[in-house]
């Protein structure tokens, strides 16, 4: 099969899925929700005179809020597009698992992880390309000129370039834990609620700085300005240890993915 | 057929090796939470009460209580085991009366257990630590801390009625708990009636509109109503 023709293939097994499109749907519709809910609030305190009711008046920080949401879609696209080669059919349709018929097509396990894994990221870049200016654009049409921007475009790129890594490292752990486990239960638990606001891992900082490491939190700057602990690492050197995790993730599942029977 | 409804989905739950992983992940998530908050505490030099960091650790332990709650019925659908449950028992009333205790029982064993293993933990760690200890405000919160997980239980059980698919309703449950709801909380006051917003204040009286009563009630509202939803579609539709 060629490298078009395996992408293509993966990419639409992933579009058909459902359940891909409901994270899809959560990252880019669930982003503009509460961009909208968010923006109005603060053109409201703006308005009546109360500037110091919201954290802060800028259109871009109140688009930028929805970003956790992002990653939900995210791990769901990560998750479905793995855990949906080994769900078993009805057993009135045989109860077989697509991951036969996949790799009775594409026998070269490495390349259809590869192929899976660039759809992903691919996918991910496409959300966060639509979703981004989105909802910067509706909270610049909300807020409008009622508050002055504190934050550069420069700035403004690179954070909405961060978050997206952020989102495409974090889709891609999910794909490797559920690759691992195969199973479509692990991840989603781990990874949702430990990216939300009630971190397990911020917690952990308080028992040993080494939690700092720990992959959510390695590159949580690359939201910068996210409300967030202080301490721990950089952007840069942060995104590189959330990067070396996924690496390590992919290749303990990409080992044990091509050794075990399928 | 009434308990007997109920033992055979006892007897299903208690065979699902998931459901085991789940009750000692809730433990376990209650001894470590616990442990690091009286730890942070400590560090932290800042006087607190054994109930107030078993209520903090509250928001961690509704993780493992929501995968409980999903369980009993969204395992049901990873396969086609409802086909046999229905076969076995046609009256669709009933096997979800049945499911639905079955679920309940579940949950409650495992919010009473974390809940414990929480205040255990507190208790030792805050003697170990050397935390300055203050009088328990309000104990019977504790309480109030078990029936708050209770019924985010229940609304990940009736979400997993109405969605009939496992990971979906996990995943719905979750966002909405632990994602959507503290991020619309930080946005608008309306945020409050969102249901684990709303069942709060049964340990945590914070709000300025609802109560220890209204709130609950709040939440339960969501549940019946989610919950009727659910129970039309499994009563009336193709499984």
């Amino acid at each position: 099969m060629s490298v078009t023709g395996l992408l293509a293939a993966e990419l639409r097994k992933t579009v058909t899925l459902p359940a891909a499109w409901a994270g899809i749907g959560v990252a880019v519709l669930g982003s503009i929700a509460l961009t909208v809910l968010n923006a109005v609030t603060t053109r409201s305190a703006i308005d009546a005179g109360t500037p110091e009711r919201v954290a802060n008046t800028s259109a871009f920080e109140a688009a930028f809020a929805a970003m956790p949401l992002g990653t939900v879609g995210a791990v769901v696209l990560g998750v479905v597009m793995i855990s949906s080669e080994y769900a078993a059919n009805a057993a009135d349709a045989g109860g077989g698992r697509q991951i036969t018929a996949t790799l009775t097509a594409m026998p070269r396990r490495m390349s259809l992880l590869a192929a899976k894994v660039t759809v992903l990221v691919l996918l991910v870049i496409a959300v966060a390309a639509v979703t981004l200016p989105t909802t910067v654009g509706i909270a610049n049409a909300v807020i409008g000129g009622a508050a002055t921007e504190t934050v550069t475009p420069e700035q403004a790129l690179l954070r909405g370039l961060g978050g997206a890594l952020y989102w495409a490292l974090t889709g891609l752990i999910a794909a490797a834990v559920t690759l691992l486990t195969r199973s479509g239960l692990i991840a989603p638990i781990v990874l949702i609620a430990n990216n939300s606001v009630v971190s397990v891992s911020l917690l952990l900082t308080n028992l040993t700085p080494l939690a700092h490491w720990l992959p959510d939190l390695a590159g949580r700057r690359l939201f910068a300005g996210m409300d967030t602990v202080d301490g721990g690492l950089a952007a840069g050197p942060g995104a590189l240890v959330m990067a070396a995790w996924t690496v390590v993730f992919l290749i303990v599942a990409a080992v044990v993915f091509r050794r075990r029977d399928a | 057929m009434g308990t007997r409804g109920l033992a055979a989905e006892l007897d299903k739950l208690r065979t699902l090796p998931a459901i085991g992983f789940a009750i000692v992940g809730a433990v376990l998530t209650g001894v470590v939470i616990a442990g690091a908050l009286v730890a942070s505490a400590a560090a932290a030099g800042t006087p607190a009460s054994v109930v107030e960091i078993v209520l903090a650790a509250v928001p961690f332990v509704q993780v493992p209580i929501i995968v409980l709650g999903v369980l009993p019925a969204g395992q049901e659908y990873d396969g086609r085991q409802i086909a046999t449950t229905l076969v076995a028992m046609p009256d669709r009333a009933r096997a979800l009366a049945g499911k639905t205790m079955a679920a309940t029982a579940v949950v409650g064993l495992g919010t009473a257990l974390s809940v414990g293993a929480a205040l255990t933990t507190g208790v030792i760690a805050a003697g170990v630590a050397e935390v300055t200890l203050t009088s328990a405000t309000a104990p019977w919160r504790l309480a109030g801390a078990v029936g708050y997980l209770t019924i985010i239980g229940l609304l990940a059980h009736v979400v997993a009625v109405a969605l009939r698919q496992l990971v979906p309703a996990l995943v719905a449950t979750l966002a909405l708990i632990v994602v959507i709801s503290p991020l619309s909380a930080g946005l608008t006051e309306h945020a409050r009636w969102l249901p684990d917003r709303a069942a709060s204040q049964l340990y945590a009286d914070t709000d300025a509109l609802l109560t220890t009563a209204t709130g609950p009630l709040g939440a339960l509202a969501w549940i019946a109503a989610i919950g009727t939803l659910a129970a039309v579609r499994f009563i009336r539709l193709d499984p």
